[in-house]
């Protein structure tokens, strides 16, 4: 009798899903909606599973006046997908900026600097910067736009546990004869909730960041390092609108500083810099910071550690500011002009925040039932803004691999259908990885030979247009 | 029969050919059809301005000083000027001209550059490049620093200067070094060069001379100061050299690596400062006197000479 019971309310609390998506961010969202959008996935049923509300990203319908700190650079190549799954129908177009150049240099020598210009490609912008709230926003939007009751997102629920009905167990006598040639049970991952819920799930997807608990699940081994660096965002005004709609960035020894255009007078500011400094900047006085952004964007480093030195005694010391100015003014007024960005007169109050820099990427993307997108499958350093791109074309390349797995009427849990996605996706991840990864490194030394060498290498690219043109193509996605 | 010698007169028909065949290529409208082609068929009003432009982008021009009396040099002839100024100043150590050439020619922009981020990082050496001071006889008031007690820094430099007999107005102003600030730290070096001999002591002649450039090289790095310190013993006596080697090297080295950069001392507002404080403050130690001790060896000389001649 009492095992009746048993059996009877563990039915009633397991459900099946084809799809569970661990993860709210761009990347699952993206994920869900592109399932739903395409006519041969779209009867999958799908699971949502996010561990914070998003009754805050569908707020953004009304957006708050200034912007987020969390923007992204987002390439045409990723808009061209949004496009396509029908999201970017729902962004707020009015708060995208369009920019059409990058202008790169080295602190240790102005001189040494690229300027990538998309015009010269034919193509009318490199990239969008876009808030990660709104490309959240029009995903939802999106999906709840289908009202498909196949869809299923269960916000404020975390994942207690993840169970794999049949694990293998790795320490077993290969002479033994298998006594359970047949599986008993269904081998779907069963998925644990908060709620007292359990789903069993015939593909987990983990979009689940950076400590991937899916990743764990499927003993995948992510491998990189951390850069013991910290990124602070905060979002600024301009002195005025610039017309030039460029990104910029300044490669200093303690990491690269970026300036990226918002639309009007705003723009915001990615700041790689040791932990120390991470502190001091979100420290500093809110009317000195914008004066600081100013000075590391043009001043040698010398000055910068010394007005570092003293506001690290006296955060808020604003006689520094007579020091800042009188440094600038021995800069030509021109060249100030031309070759660097505009100063900066404000930060939005609260707008200033950190998080660590790393690289990472796992060995594989999938094992059986499982695959990983987004942060869960690789990070990497901010310098030349291609994170979430990376994770919307982790989507493509999965969506793509699921479709022809349905097309063939296979069992879209298996190996057979994700190892198309793997073999599309990993090694573009990996180069990209790479390339950033040397970036950093490169550029986070003043020892002179070094200098010298990426000084020659700088102004030989910047002069050589095809392979400017090749990088450029890179950098917006072909 | 009469021949007549008749003379043909044929060229009336070429010449009305040809000027028929000019009228109408250089005909008005062909000149301006032409003019109309290359670009330009009205007079141009630019035409005098752009000429002065080329003027000024002629080859070979010096460009535009960096600050008053700056002496724009391309590289081979500061090359020139560090060939002709260390010969000459190795013949001629005592003749100023060649000593200036050569503390400016050798004074490259690396160097400079690093006694700049040496005065960058640091607070007073902030404050001297912003206020750009000037140690001249008129900006120091030289009776008030008579007037000071003895032991003060404002004392000996004084006291120094009386006994040498020179003056802070015999520095020359820097003129070749190319960009306002790195004149200026030179400038700065090279004035306070005097304030060197006043806190050790040491004097004009030319052995004092040697033990402060090195004691200077080791502190600031100025390869002027090391080439002095390398070359000049060459031309010493063995005595003299002797007396170097054991004495005053050891100091000069010692005391130039122990010691905080000298070129971030704000000379002028320390004047009234007590010299033995301000030598520990700064890692310093005193040398022995040179000129005592050279009267000493003289003395010995002496008496040995008239014990021979007893």
């Amino acid at each position: 009798m009492f095992r009746i019971i048993k059996r009877f309310s563990s039915q009633l609390t397991k459900t099946y899903q084809d799809v569970v998506i661990i993860g709210g961010g761009p990347a699952g969202l993206t994920l869900l909606t592109a399932l739903k959008t395409s006519p041969i996935t779209k009867n999958l049923k799908c699971t949502l599973i996010e561990g914070t509300n998003l009754d805050k990203v569908r707020q953004f319908n009304d957006p708050p006046e200034y912007y987020t700190n969390r923007v992204v650079s987002v390439t045409p190549k990723s808009i061209e997908f949004m496009k396509h799954i029908g999201s970017w129908d729902y962004i707020h177009e009015d708060r995208i900026k369009q920019y059409d150049g990058i202008i790169a240099y080295d602190s240790q020598d102005s001189e040494s600097r690229i300027e990538f210009d998309v015009s010269n490609i034919g193509k009318d912008m490199l990239a969008s910067m876009c808030e990660v709230i709104n490309i959240q926003y029009s995903l939802l939007t999106k999906i709840e736009s289908l009202e498909d009751d196949t869809i299923n997102i269960k916000d404020n629920i975390k994942v207690i546990d993840i169970i794999n009905p049949v694990e293998p167990d790795m320490n077993h006598d290969l002479n033994e004869i298998d006594k359970n040639t047949a599986i008993p049970e269904l081998d779907w991952p069963i998925v644990k909730l908060s709620n007292g819920e359990s789903i069993q799930t015939r593909l987990l997807i983990g979009a689940d960041g950076y400590n991937s608990p899916v990743r764990k699940f499927a003993h995948i081994e992510s491998r990189g390092w951390q850069y013991n660096k910290f990124g602070v965002v905060a979002t600024v005004k301009l002195q005025f609108e610039d017309f030039r709609s460029v990104g910029w960035q300044r490669f200093l020894t303690t990491g690269p500083l970026a300036i990226l255009p918002l639309t009007e007078d705003n723009a915001t500011i990615v700041w790689s810099c040791t932990p120390e400094l991470s502190d001091l900047f979100l420290k500093i006085n809110e009317k000195i910071f914008p004066h600081l952004i100013t000075a590391a964007m043009v001043l040698d480093e010398v000055d910068l550690n010394y007005i570092y030195e003293v506001l690290k005694e006296n955060p808020d010391d604003f006689s520094i500011l007579k020091d800042i100015e009188w440094r600038l003014s021995k800069f030509d007024p021109l060249t100030l002009e031309q070759n660097y960005p505009l100063p900066v007169v404000e930060v939005i109050s609260n707008s200033r925040a950190r998080f660590p820099l790393k690289m990472s990427h796992a060995d594989t993307y999938i094992s059986s039932r499982v695959a990983l997108i987004g942060d869960a499958a690789h990070t990497i350093h901010p310098l030349a803004g291609q994170g979430l791109n990376m994770g919307q074309s982790d989507v493509s390349a999965l969506v793509e691999a699921l479709e022809k797995g349905m097309q063939r009427g296979m069992d879209i849990g298996s190996p057979l259908v994700l190892e198309n996605y793997v073999s599309n996706a990993w090694p573009s991840n990996h180069m990209l990885l790479g390339v950033c990864d040397k970036l950093h490194k490169i550029f986070s030394t003043d020892f002179y030979p070094i200098v010298f060498a990426r000084g020659i290498g700088m102004k030989s690219i910047n002069m050589i247009d095809t392979v400017k043109d090749f990088m450029m193509k890179q950098i917006s996605g072909k | 029969m009469s021949v007549q010698l008749q003379f043909k007169r044929n060229f009336i028909l070429p010449l009305i050919l040809t000027s028929s065949v000019t009228r109408i290529l250089f005909s008005e409208s062909n000149v301006l059809a032409n003019k109309i082609e290359s670009g330009l068929h009205y007079l141009d009003p630019n035409k005098k301005m752009t000429r002065e432009l080329e003027k000024n982008n002629q080859p070979f021009k010096r460009r535009t000083p960096d600050y008053p009396g700056h002496v724009p040099l391309y590289n081979h002839e500061k090359l020139l000027m560090f060939l002709g100024s260390s010969i000459g100043s190795f013949f001629h150590p005592e003749r100023n001209e060649f000593i200036v050439a050569l503390g400016e020619s050798t004074a490259i922009k690396p160097i400079l550059k690093n006694l700049q981020s040496t005065m960058l990082s640091n607070a007073i050496g902030r404050q001297i490049l912003r206020e750009k001071p000037r140690i001249t006889s008129t900006s120091l008031n030289l009776d008030y620093l008579r007037s000071l007690p003895d032991n003060t820094i404002g004392k000996s430099y004084i006291n120094w200067l009386d006994r040498e007999g020179v003056s802070p107005d015999t520095r020359v102003a820097v003129k070749y070094i190319d960009n306002e600030e790195l004149a200026y730290i030179f400038q700065r070096y090279r004035e306070c060069h005097d304030f060197y001999h006043a806190i050790t002591g040491l004097p004009i002649i030319i052995e004092g001379e040697i033990a402060v450039k090195v004691f200077e090289f080791m502190n600031i790095g100025i390869p002027m100061s090391g080439l002095g310190a390398l070359f000049a013993p060459l031309r010493l006596k063995k005595s003299q050299r002797r007396r170097l080697r054991e004495i005053y090297y050891p100091w000069a080295l010692q005391s130039g690596l122990n010691s905080k950069p000298l070129i971030n001392v704000y000379w002028e507002k320390i004047l009234e400062k007590d010299v033995d404080e301000f030598r520990k403050e700064m890692h310093i130690e005193q040398p022995p006197d040179l000129r005592n001790m050279r009267k000493e060896y003289f003395e010995m000389k002496r008496r040995e000479k008239e014990g021979m001649k007893l």
